[in-house]
């Protein structure tokens, strides 16, 4: 379990997150959605240590170290927004960096075989250059390269971003495959649907702030797109 | 596989054969190891320039560093000449120790940074004349041993120490760039923020970069004073170690391996004899020209041009 409290962050005088408090239950998908400018991406990139901030971040009760690669030997790892693969180097050599962590250099043949496993299309590719993939299969090098770092908790953002929405489907299906396998996931989406439709948990955010946690199943619709789009209650959008 | 590394074998075959053709040619030889000093320091330079993506000017410091430690250390501290040449390349990586604040510059403030640096060690071997001579120059100093009746300081022996320097410095190089190190350090090259997320520890990663190669640079400075048996700092801090292993590097391909290396020796050759016999005053004019056409024509160097050959053919696959 990751749990964030009074989480503030923002870039030099330019606050984004304001007292941010939420938390990503074991072995479930908590999703955050949210419209632009809402945070998300910043949340995330708190979590990782590339953004500074304020507030408390624990895994499992204990508090983390401000590193990013400190936290990645802890297990949290991030699939980023714009999948920021490494065009001139191949598939396969993505994948290994996904297993820079010294934890995770062990069992890297084993963890790149599960993750041909989940990608077959890689698989063929593995030779191939990333800057030669199309936007679907970088998204899946992306999430590979995540798995490769033995993830306790993974924060994928925006996994759907510019993909047509066959290619969506897909990868929100291979999204709830790794949660099967019993990985923690954090996911931000824009679109309130796909999100609702694979997670476990949804946050709300808006302006810098969470404005409804609720388990999935739970969630009123009318009130969810009511919140989001600053129809009543919450702050007026800037 | 065999295909693959036929440079390197060539490569190999041809320093095996040289001594045999010319071994008696005190020379040629005398070029040879010259060549293979630089050769060493260009292999050093394009370690730094390639895998750490810093391009530096200011190697003379390292080189002079390392030369001037070894010569004090075994003249002054009576430390066997095969210990103080390490401890040449290990101060000289100490020495660059004073340049990690600079690494969080990039591409040219980071070698502008590195050639003012260089300076410092200059006038530092001038200025503590108690110790180093100053521009008097320092002399009495021993030269390479006789080990196993092999005389190291003979050109012959010089010569083969050199090769198995160069080879292994060869062999660290190529480690070092198959390690996870150096496939973060190439994917830091392409997207410095993307490696971070990964979890890479870049500035870390170039400091190593930059002792490794302050080290080796160090360590063949080093050997050319116990070579040539004569320091002053005009020499050893001169900017042609600076120079001279940059047009190599890039004459031979510096994001290849063996490219520095085979361009260091056919740059320093060809200086020697071939454009020293047309312009014996300036003729440094020459490798300028050469390296201004290479840059034109096959801007990845000599061991380039196979590379581009290979994804030639794959786009034609393709």
């Amino acid at each position: 379990m990751l749990e964030v409290r009074s989480l503030r962050a923002g870039y030099g005088a330019i606050n984004v997150l304001w007292d941010v408090s939420l938390s990503f239950p074991k072995g479930e998908l908590t999703a955050i959605v949210g419209p632009n400018g809402a945070g998300k991406t910043t949340l995330f990139r708190a979590l990782m240590g590339l953004v500074p901030h304020q507030g408390e971040i624990r895994l499992d009760g204990r508090a983390l170290k401000a590193k990013t690669w400190d936290l990645i030997e802890a297990g949290l790892v991030m699939v980023p927004e714009g999948r920021l693969v490494f065009k001139d180097m191949s598939v396969e050599e993505n994948l290994s960096l996904g297993a820079y962590p010294r934890r995770c250099r062990k069992a890297q043949s084993r963890n790149l075989e599960r993750v041909y496993e989940l990608f077959p299309r890689l698989k063929e590719r593995r030779g191939q250059p990333a800057g030669s993939l199309s936007g679907g299969e970088a998204q899946m090098v992306a999430m590979g390269r995540g798995m490769m770092s033995e993830p306790r908790i993974l924060l994928i953002d925006e996994p759907s971003l510019g993909l047509a929405p066959v290619i969506v489907k897909e990868v929100l299906g291979i999204v709830r495959r790794l949660k099967a396998q019993g990985v923690t996931i954090a996911l931000i989406e824009q679109n309130t649907h796909l999100a609702l439709s694979v997670a476990d948990n949804v946050h709300l955010m808006r302006s810098g702030k969470v404005l409804l946690s609720q388990k999935a199943a739970q969630v009123d619709l009318d009130r969810l797109h009511d919140l989001y789009l600053a129809r009543e209650g919450g702050p007026a959008n800037p | 596989m065999v295909v693959k590394n036929l440079p390197g074998i060539l490569l190999a075959l041809a320093a095996c054969l040289i001594p045999l053709v010319y071994g008696g040619n005190g020379y040629i030889m005398g070029l040879m190891v010259s060549g293979l000093i630089v050769a060493g320091v260009a292999l050093a330079w394009a370690l730094l320039g390639n895998l750490g993506g810093m391009v530096s000017f200011g190697h003379a410091a390292f080189f002079g560093v390392g030369a001037y430690a070894s010569a004090l250390l075994s003249a002054k501290a009576g430390l066997p000449v095969p210990l103080s040449l390490l401890a040449g390349g290990a101060v000289a990586a100490l020495s660059s120790l004073a340049m990690l604040p600079a690494l969080r510059l990039s591409g040219p403030y980071f070698a502008l940074a590195i050639l003012a640096y260089a300076h410092i060690f200059k006038i530092l071997a001038t200025e503590l004349s108690w110790l180093t001579g100053g521009s008097a120059g320092f002399a009495r100093f021993p030269v390479l041993p006789t080990i196993a009746g092999i005389d190291f300081s003979s050109r012959i022996g010089s010569y083969w120490l050199l090769v198995v320097m160069v080879g292994l410095c060869l062999l660290a190089y190529r480690a070092v760039k198959a390690s996870h190190v150096g496939t973060a350090l190439r994917a830091m090259a392409e997207s410095e923020d993307a490696t971070r997320v990964v979890g890479v520890n870049a500035t870390l990663l170039k400091a190593w970069m930059l002792l490794l190669s302050a080290f080796i640079t160090g360590l063949f400075g080093a050997m050319n004073a116990h070579i040539i048996n004569f320091l002053e700092p005009d020499y050893a801090f001169s900017g042609t170690w600076s120079v001279l292993p940059i047009i190599a590097a890039i004459f031979g391909g510096y994001r290849t391996i063996l490219g520095p290396v085979a361009g260091a020796v056919a740059i320093y050759l060809f200086d020697q004899l071939v454009a020293k016999a047309i312009l014996p005053v300036g003729h440094q004019i020459i490798l300028g020209v050469l390296l201004a056409g290479m840059i034109l024509i096959a801007p990845n160097g000599l061991f380039g041009l196979f590379g581009k050959k290979k994804t030639g053919a794959a786009h034609a696959a393709a």
